[in-house]
């Protein structure tokens, strides 16, 4: 048998992933996608530590030939990132990310001003808002659900309840919670002026008073004792978002505290972003869907804010003009940029207006929220 | 628990169940919280007012230096213009946080509204 390099190369290339990326030119398409989404993360840096591990997840996994999202069969080894994905199936990444921010998160603000819990509530208009639009679209319940989410301004709390009730929309439902986040300050602000009046704007608030070390201890004991004996769905998060508020404020957990925070929170970031990235392929990611997915995401996402902005108006009335409205729109989790839109538009109506820790109360208590709201559609809606 | 197609009533039903259990649940919470809040309040009054209302024994009096003159504050008056208390304390948290030096470090002679 003779030996021709030709033809060993030629072999070489049509057993290559470029010949299979000819076959499929969807794949073709997902990677220039992914390439787009690296750009927005790089360039334009929206939310770029969960986009730059999902646009690199969503390359990965449309590099035809690879075997990487291969489940373990006949004996054979499972694909790298069938492995990681299964922290997403069994809710074990979110979680992990609501225990790092539960230790980032004060609840000080909270704790002063349970008011603010209201304007949380309010806040999740959007997240039934869009489940009814999906819904109206032709979305079966369980998927309406999990995009409706994307509206609690959440990722890791999408993320969840779509990878329990619509796996196959997790990549479009996560692209879209985490892309509208980072644009929260184009989105809000144009609402907030157009659903208040300058005066409601101008309005300073009083001072919050010192919250105890001993009451700041005891609320996560007790909102985990609370909600999860009322919804058992919220266990997953609610449970590791108080535990890392516990590691935060008992005073004897510093190193436990700071690991959550920082190490842990990014180490489960990357394994988040490669997990929600493989699953975006071309036969599930390049349809009409997606782009319904995104719209609705969009559509969820004003909705919450006007939720909170119309709570934050009755507060207004109902206190003798002590609220200022422009904190109900922080209602939405995406915390603390949601807070800090408040604080900009409180201040651009009234320079010496500091509403930052004000809007850190709903802001927090919309965490809270759209983890109770995520637990009712699993409790609906789940198998 | 539910099953598809779901019908306008039953969608209209989830939404509005769901929004109001959110708001229960967050009700709820507010309660438990001002709960929380007075039981921590009372708890810690006790031992305060407790301590303050302890006979000192005689000894005890008799070792006590005598009452110091008033302290004179640390730090000199800080000239408010145009300017609330308030307003005050938060110029010098931000000035603290966006310098990094501690606000026990810095010096303020006075803050005047521009």
């Amino acid at each position: 048998m003779q030996f021709s390099f030709i033809e060993a190369m030629k072999e070489i290339l049509a057993s290559s992933g470029f010949a299979a990326l000819a076959e499929d030119p969807r794949s073709l398409i997902m990677i220039l996608i992914s390439f787009v989404l690296l750009y927005l993360g790089i360039g334009k840096k929206f939310e770029p530590l969960l986009l730059v591990p999902i646009a690199f997840g969503i390359l990965l996994a449309n590099f035809p030939l690879t075997g990487m999202l291969n489940a373990p069969a006949d004996g054979s080894s499972p694909g790298m990132l069938w492995v990681f994905y299964q922290g997403v199936e069994h809710a074990i990444y979110p979680s992990l990310i609501f225990l790092g921010i539960g230790a980032m998160t004060d609840f000080g603000p909270l704790i002063a001003r349970p008011s603010s819990l209201l304007l949380g509530a309010a806040a999740q208009l959007g997240i039934f808002s869009a489940f009814l639009l999906a819904l109206a679209l032709g979305f079966p319940g369980a998927v309406a659900a999990a995009i409706g989410v994307i509206g609690g301004a959440d990722g890791p709390t999408a993320i969840l309840v779509a990878s329990r009730l619509a796996s196959d929309y997790l990549p479009a439902i996560a692209i879209a919670a985490y892309s509208y986040m980072a644009l929260i300050p184009m989105i809000q602000p144009p609402l907030m002026r157009l659903l208040t009046t300058k005066k409601e704007r101008e309005v300073k608030m009083e001072q919050l008073r010192p919250v105890s070390k001993t009451e700041k201890i005891v609320f996560p004991i007790a909102v985990a004792t609370v909600v999860i004996l009322l919804i058992p769905d919220t266990a997953p998060l609610i449970g590791m978002l108080m535990l890392g508020n516990l590691l935060r404020e008992c005073g004897v957990t510093e190193r436990l505290s700071d690991t959550a925070q920082n190490a842990l929170c990014n180490i489960v970031t990357i394994f988040l972003g490669l997990s929600v990235g493989c699953k975006a392929v071309a036969d599930t990611f390049l349809t009409w869907d997606t782009i319904k997915i995104i719209l609705l995401g969009l559509i969820a996402f004003c909705f919450s804010t006007i939720g909170g902005l119309i709570f934050g108006k009755i507060m207004y009335k109902l206190s003798g003009g002590k609220v200022n409205p422009l904190i109900g729109s922080a209602g939405v989790s995406a915390v603390p940029m949601a807070a800090r839109v408040s604080q900009v538009e409180g201040q651009k109506a009234n320079p010496a207006n500091f509403l930052l820790m004000h809007a850190m109360g709903p802001n927090v208590a919309g965490v809270i929220g759209s983890a109770v709201a995520a637990g009712f559609l699993l409790k609906v809606f789940g198998a | 628990m539910v099953q598809d197609p779901l019908s306008l009533l039953d969608a209209l039903m989830v939404a509005m169940s769901g929004f109001i259990i959110v708001f229960i649940m967050l009700a709820l919470l507010w309660g438990i919280i001002i709960v929380i809040s007075r039981a921590v309040a009372g708890v810690e009054r006790r031992p305060a007012s407790a301590a303050a209302s302890a006979p000192v024994p005689e000894a005890a009096r008799m070792a006590a230096p005598a009452p110091a003159a008033a302290v004179p504050p640390a730090a000199p008056q800080v000239v408010l213009e145009g300017i609330s208390e308030t307003e005050a304390a938060c110029v010098m948290a931000i000035v603290s946080h966006e310098t990094g030096i501690p606000i026990d470090q810095l010096v303020f002679k006075s803050i005047k509204a521009v």
